[in-house]
């Protein structure tokens, strides 16, 4: 079969197509509806409904914010030495859930930027980092996890007060949970993503299933762009 | 804004028949083609009033047309996390007075296109509706070069695959 045989082919069915949706004017007159509605706010886009989660994400994220500068604020204002590992504690948890909000807002900008008449390769790869950006996101808050087994001591007890075993013990708990979270921090990367199973595993509850997808779109397109 | 509103309608409906091509060549599914539709006229409407008109009306409809679709048919195979093939829906809607052949021809290509990647099925779905090279470019974001070498690889698979078909035909 000739290329012009096989155009052929396609522009019957163009002609077909057309036809049938001429026939069935109903479904374009709702198509049509449903602009009016558009147009007058009623009916919301795909992105749109990420749009809404987005900034669900951010007002709950700015409400457990304010709660945590609530306690910290209030910890600062009543100082004593007792707060210290308090303080130190709680503001370095408080900042990387100031980072996490920051990089809900930067994806919310960028959801918002997003114009489909752009380059079909160009907006793919925009969308699919946007995805990826779940494993940046899942990185950082990680970075907070040691600082959940020491925001409770206080110099008025430990250590002078607690025996040798509970010393040991927190020792053991808080650097155990830091090197969790130097190979969590270390390890999420796109790389690891492909190969570890257990990376797989552990970020597929936080999106890592469309993350790799989207990894592996993205590679497509490099190559489709490329070859 | 009314008179906005009229040239958006006016182009919409000159250009439709784009509109459904790439909506039946991404999807099977009668309510995922009804949605896509909805959201291919969502995105023109919120698009329209920044047209750049240094590209074709039809540029422009095929690139946004086209990023819809491939975003939309991702999610929704990420969803159903198996492929659906296109031929028997897509054809549902059309009238049956084609003669067999024609048909069957028509089911081969839909077919081919459902098995190809979605930015190959992109760059055939712009061959086969005539595009220049420059044009496919402009809308993938490609170099013509590069459209060129594609557009003869594909064309090259389409071939092959017709030609097995009619051989197969044949020895029946």
């Amino acid at each position: 079969m000739e290329e012009q045989d096989i155009k052929n082919i396609w522009k019957s069915y163009d002609a077909r197509l057309q036809e049938a949706n001429d026939q069935n004017q109903r479904a374009w007159t709702l198509n049509l509806r449903i602009f009016e509605e558009m147009q007058s706010g009623k009916a919301e886009s795909a992105l749109g409904k990420l749009k809404v989660m987005k900034r669900g994400g951010i007002i709950f994220g700015a409400i457990y914010l304010i709660f945590l500068g609530f306690i910290l604020a209030f910890a600062i204002r009543h100082y004593s030495s007792e707060w210290n590992y308090f303080i130190v504690s709680m503001g370095a948890i408080f900042i990387i859930n100031v980072i996490g909000l920051s990089d809900y807002v930067r994806h919310l900008v960028m959801l918002s930027k997003i114009n489909y008449s752009g380059s079909v390769t160009k907006v793919q790869q925009k969308l699919t980092s946007l995805q990826m950006s779940i494993l940046r996101h899942s990185r950082v808050m990680s970075l907070q996890i040691p600082f959940w087994t020491t925001f409770y001591l206080t110099d008025k007890w430990f250590p002078q007060t607690v025996g040798w075993g509970y010393i040991i013990f927190q020792i053991l708990m808080t650097g155990s949970f830091v090197y969790i979270t130097y190979w969590l921090y270390t390890r999420q990367t796109m790389e690891n993503m492909e190969k570890s199973k257990l990376i797989q595993k552990l970020i597929a509850g936080s999106g890592g299933k469309s993350v790799m997808k989207a990894m592996e779109f993205y590679r497509e397109i490099e190559e489709f762009k490329a070859s | 804004m009314e008179k906005s509103r009229d040239i958006f309608l006016s182009n919409l409906e000159a250009n439709k028949g784009i509109i459904y091509k790439v909506v039946n060549s991404y999807t099977s599914h009668e309510e995922d083609r009804k949605d896509l539709v909805q959201e291919i006229i969502f995105q023109l409407w919120r698009s329209f009033s920044s047209y750049d008109d240094q590209y074709r009306l039809t540029t422009w409809i095929y690139r946004i047309a086209l990023n819809v679709s491939i975003s939309f048919f991702r999610k929704e195979s990420r969803k159903r996390e198996y492929s659906h093939p296109l031929t028997e829906a897509v054809l549902e809607n059309i009238p049956e007075e084609n003669n067999v052949l024609n048909s069957d021809n028509l089911k081969l290509l839909q077919m081919f296109i459902s098995e190809l990647k979605e930015l190959d099925r992109a760059l055939l779905i712009l061959y086969l509706d005539d595009k220049s090279h420059r044009e496919m470019a402009e809308i993938l974001g490609l170099s013509e070069t590069n459209v060129a070498t594609k557009i003869s690889r594909i064309k090259e698979r389409l071939k092959q695959r017709f030609t097995k078909h009619e051989t197969l035909e044949g020895s029946r």
